[in-house]
């Protein structure tokens, strides 16, 4: 049994003590006890922060393209495993649903510039159909500024998937045994759906649901390639600035990096609690 | 910890399990229904590989071109050629991604003993999930200081040890569902028939555990191969694997090798769907 405690304390040192200790560091450089413009202790970034524009909208358009990127591929993933049922169970929709998944974020964020930009194969089909006289008069469908490019590759990577977990757990619910019930009880297909189904999805697929929601706001890649300078996601965000030459963009980027490591830790640990308690 | 334990294997093994064909639908309707969507997803999901074989083949494509006027292999070729940055890429990738697979599924499956052993291995479970579920750049942030003093920073090493910080935390969750009452018995009786404790692992758990192994070995593979923000943050564009490689040839304006590497990319997962679709899919709740 020693050994095996043994084992979990350097597993903790490595794999939470190392970004606690990161996280620690960034609160440091945020109070100006650490890094190269260290002058002593001072509250100033801290006083700054509700002045950041740039961070409010960095949030805001974080924050939208989460919601509206996963509730976008929550509601087709629904319509296909509620609509298409039987269609879902036939060849080739078990194999061909896996496809989406071969794409890492940066080769789809790739393809979709090559297809939406101006000068894309979208525009160029435009063009030969006389739709458009030039690449500017072919529609801004990436580095918009309603993060069209981003949401769709958000999109595209995660309706499949979401699709997969909802037929799975549709299996394992019996859900159509339920709908036989709910039929025979007098329920329409559209109230089964509404009061029975969804909900039932939902509920179980939730945690998943959640933690996919939290790692599409701290996207990286995609709203690197797709994305405007301004307004930038989060993660690109906080990058940016640690990035640049300017030595006194850091600590104000530390202090964003470890306000946004803080709420993202603290949803993920409500969300494996909520889940460990109601045993999802 | 409650019966959620058995949950991530359950639903990897249902996504696996569901069936091929289901009960047949002689509906003309239901045929075409079925038909039109089929096409529709098939087009929605073919059209990548096409543009991206076109852009990798294609010569001197510009607008307003529907289609290249030349096609040329040359933008392939360079994949085997010894000196290319793309054969070094490939290599390179799958050098890290291999280690990263081995180590973090060794390591995880221990660790996942380890939790299950221990007496609240509910708030291991939860400590695990943080650097997991954290985005992998914001994690990059935190950790490239200390990186930075201990000379990892822009290192093989140090980029291995920050996918690890993922994976390990990762397959120590993968395996938590098979630590459960089931393999203690196992554990116990082949000691009670005269194992020691590392025939009863070698000989006893490790069988049991092979199918999890290889779907975890799988799936902590393509964590790595498919990473890129935590990998380009941490070797400050030092060590260049294929996705680094795709955002240079971008940012170069260089599409055919974006494609070529993009088109490399996509390989190993394509045959691992090939050869088991349940290790396509990462799931922990």
């Amino acid at each position: 049994m020693k050994q095996w405690s043994l084992l979990l304390w350097l597993y903790a040192l490595l794999v939470v003590g190392l970004p606690l200790a990161g996280l620690f560091n960034a609160f440091l450089y945020s109070v100006g006890l650490a890094g190269p413009l260290a002058t002593g202790f001072t509250a100033r970034y801290w006083q700054q922060l509700p002045g950041e524009t740039s961070l409010l909208a960095s949030l805001g358009f974080s924050l939208y393209v989460a919601v509206v990127s996963v509730g976008l591929a929550i509601a087709i993933a629904l319509f296909l495993v509620l609509r298409h049922q039987a269609a879902l169970r036939r060849r080739p929709f078990p194999t061909l649903l896996y496809v989406p998944l071969l794409f890492p974020s940066l080769v789809m964020a790739f393809y979709l510039f090559q297809l939406l930009s101006g000068s894309g194969w979208l525009a160029r089909m435009a063009y030969q159909l006389h739709l458009i006289q030039s690449p500017d008069g072919f529609p801004e469908l990436i580095q918009d500024g309603a993060g069209i490019g981003i949401l769709l590759a958000q999109v595209g990577l995660a309706f499949p998937f979401f699709t997969l977990l909802f037929q799975s757990l549709y299996v394992d619910a019996r859900l159509d045994d339920l709908r036989s019930l709910t039929r025979t009880l007098g329920a329409s297909g559209w109230q089964f759906n509404r009061r029975v189904a969804i909900p039932i999805l939902i509920r179980r697929a939730a945690p998943t649901l959640v933690l996919y929601g939290v790692a599409v706001l701290g996207a990286y890649d995609i709203p690197l390639l797709l994305g405007r300078n301004y307004p930038q996601m989060l993660s690109l965000f906080i990058t940016t600035k640690l990035q640049r030459f300017d030595l006194s963009d850091l600590p104000m980027g530390y202090l964003i990096g470890c306000l946004f490591t803080l709420v993202l830790m603290a949803v993920i640990y409500v969300t494996t609690r909520w889940t460990q308690r109601h045993a999802l | 910890m409650p019966s959620d334990q058995s949950k991530p294997v359950q639903d990897a093994e249902r996504l696996a399990a569901l069936p091929d064909a289901g009960p047949r639908n002689p509906e003309p309707a239901g045929f075409l229904r079925r038909s039109i969507l089929a096409g529709g997803l098939l087009l929605l999901f073919g059209l990548p590989f096409v543009l991206l074989l076109l852009l990798a083949l294609g010569q001197y494509w510009r607008f307003p071109d529907v289609l290249p006027p030349v096609y040329a292999l040359d933008a392939l070729t360079r994949v085997v050629s010894a000196d290319s940055a793309l054969a070094t890429g490939f290599l390179l990738s799958l050098l890290i991604a291999t280690v990263v697979a081995v180590v973090s599924t060794a390591g995880g499956f221990v660790v996942a003993r380890a939790i299950a052993g221990a007496s609240r291995p509910d708030r291991w479970v939860t400590l695990s999930y943080l650097p997991y579920a954290l985005p992998p750049v914001l994690l990059a942030v935190l950790i490239q200081p200390y990186f930075i003093r201990l000379h990892l920073s822009g290192s093989l090493a140090g980029v291995v040890l920050g996918l690890l910080l993922i994976t390990i935390p990762f397959a120590a969750l993968f395996f938590r569902s098979f630590w459960g009452e089931q393999a203690k018995q196992y554990e116990q009786l082949s000691r009670t028939l005269g194992c020691t404790q590392v025939q009863a692992f070698r000989w006893v758990l490790l069988p049991l555990a092979r199918p999890l192994l290889i779907t975890c070995l799988f799936q902590t593979f393509l964590i790595a191969w498919f990473d890129f923000g935590l990998t380009n943050y941490l070797s400050v564009g030092k060590v260049q694997t294929l996705t680094v490689q795709v955002f240079i040839y971008v940012g170069e304006a260089n599409s055919r090798l974006a494609a070529v590497a993009s088109l490399l990319l996509l390989i190993p997962p394509a045959l691992l769907l090939w050869v088991n679709r349940k290790a396509i899919v990462r799931r922990v709740f």
